[in-house]
């Protein structure tokens, strides 16, 4: 596949900066073992834009290959074919939190902060920002298989965020959140997306659409509508 | 590149730390595999047809308790890690500066694990040659991390990983040919550290062909272990 760091200076259609174009992804994966050995295209052909300061949908049932295209994306899957064009410097919330149960929050934050190359100034201030915001302060020196799935959720939404990306992939960041953790959240992504972050939210949800600038629906493996 | 893996594999170090119950089998195995297991393996191996005398198989058996414990750790190094790797990887540190903090952490846990069982065959027997017994036994060690962190990144499930490690520990332990009398196979993968650690356990010195080979295959293991601990952390095709 072919991926490459974006210019800061293409311009998308609408005028803006295109912080990521996705055009003709295609993913298949090859399950069971041989002589059963099968093989099962998720995505034919995908294709997305979303530009800077855009707050951007993507939606459709399950298996229809959305966590699929972010990996893609993200740069965790390889793809068939297709090209993705991102910034270098992306963020990333997958559905499952994708942590070390033994590890306290603070040491996340830290491995992290060194990953995202971010200096120890940064780091404490995203990192005192960043519990704040989401109030959860109070476990930060907790491990892991301490903390309840919805404060999980907080602390892997808040390791896609601290470095202030150009372009911040949620995929379903919201699961196990209460209620105004859920609405604190579309708060905080539509501040980042008022300060020029472009940002791709998966869901099902299509309830949420009035809270999108755009949205792109899936369907087996194509965007069928958007 | 080290400067940015050193304080990732003292995190990862302790992961291991903060699990009691994987503390208090870095005490016990050893202790048992020297002082309870040892015991019965002389015998053991005289009914397999094998040579293995009383206080070489104390020897032995601290070896064994190593590569156990070194190789089942590997394994869930690899296996329990695997997503929260490939995400750090891809937020910038990149797939080969996660392997090589997962090869320091194997590499301090190999060490720990290894005086652990040093000291344990220490207070048990003695031990003649100190210095000749410590570098097999961590032969052993790094041997099993190679094998743990491959069966890892090959297999998924848990289960059906440690199954295989633990099949791969039987066989080369159980086929070594000290133990048994029909060579069925020639070559196992910790004959060699075996041979150095009962002649270090038995005050006998060592040929040079015994170190050469031991020492290659715990190099070519530690080189499989980074090679394993890599492919895990990249991106999957």
């Amino acid at each position: 596949m072919a991926q490459e760091t974006l210019a800061p200076t293409t311009l998308a259609s609408g005028g803006r900066v295109a912080v990521l174009t996705a055009e003709g992804v295609e993913k298949s994966f090859h399950r069971g073992i041989w002589p059963l050995r099968r093989k099962v295209e998720v995505l034919r052909g995908a294709s997305l834009e979303v530009r800077a300061g855009e707050l951007v949908g993507l939606v459709g049932e399950n298996g229809s290959g959305k966590s699929t295209l972010i990996q893609v994306v993200v740069g965790l899957l390889g793809s068939d074919g297709g090209s993705v064009k991102r910034p270098e410097r992306i963020g990333y919330c997958p559905q499952q939190p994708m942590l070390w149960e033994k590890l306290t929050v603070a040491e996340h934050f830290q491995l992290y902060g060194r990953a995202y190359g971010m200096d120890d100034e940064e780091l404490a201030a995203a990192e005192a920002n960043l519990l704040d915001e989401l109030q959860f302060a109070r476990y930060r020196g907790y491990r892991i298989e301490e903390l309840s799935g919805g404060t999980r959720q907080k602390l892997n939404l808040a390791i896609s965020l601290m470095h202030e990306p150009a372009l911040l992939l949620l995929d379903e960041p919201y699961s196990g959140f209460d209620w105004e953790t859920y609405l604190r959240f579309w708060e905080m992504a539509q501040r980042r997306r008022d300060a020029g972050m472009g940002i791709l939210i998966v869901s099902h949800l299509l309830a949420e659409r009035e809270r999108l600038d755009r949205m792109y629906e899936l369907c087996e493996g194509r965007i069928c509508a958007c | 590149m080290l400067s940015a893996a050193l304080p990732t594999s003292t995190a990862f170090v302790r992961e291991h730390l903060r699990a009691p119950l994987t503390l208090a089998m870095l005490i016990a195995i050893p202790v048992f595999f020297v002082l309870v297991f040892a015991s019965v393996l002389g015998e053991f191996s005289e009914a397999l047809g094998g040579t293995l005398a009383s206080q070489s198989a104390t020897a032995i058996s601290a070896g064994w308790a190593t590569a156990f414990l070194c190789g089942a750790l590997a394994f869930f190094q690899v296996s329990s890690s695997r997503g929260a790797d490939r995400r750090l990887a891809a937020a910038g540190l990149g797939p080969l500066r996660v392997a090589l903090s997962r090869i320091f952490a194997a590499l301090a846990i190999g060490l720990t694990v290894s005086a652990v069982a040093f000291a344990t065959l220490w207070l048990r027997s003695g031990v003649e040659h100190p210095l000749h017994a410590f570098a097999a036994i961590f032969a052993f060690a790094a041997t099993y991390t190679g094998i743990g962190a491959v069966v890892g990144a090959f297999v998924k499930g848990q289960l059906e990983g440690s199954l295989l490690v633990v099949l791969v520990f039987s066989v080369d332990a159980f086929s070594d040919p000290q133990m048994t009398s029909n060579g069925l196979i020639a070559q196992t993968p910790t004959g060699e550290a075996a041979n150095l650690l009962v002649a270090a356990g038995g005050g006998q010195g060592s040929p040079g062909g015994d170190w050469a080979g031991a020492g290659l295959i715990a190099l070519a293991a530690l080189a499989v272990a980074l090679a394993a601990f890599w492919s895990s952390a990249r991106m999957r095709a």
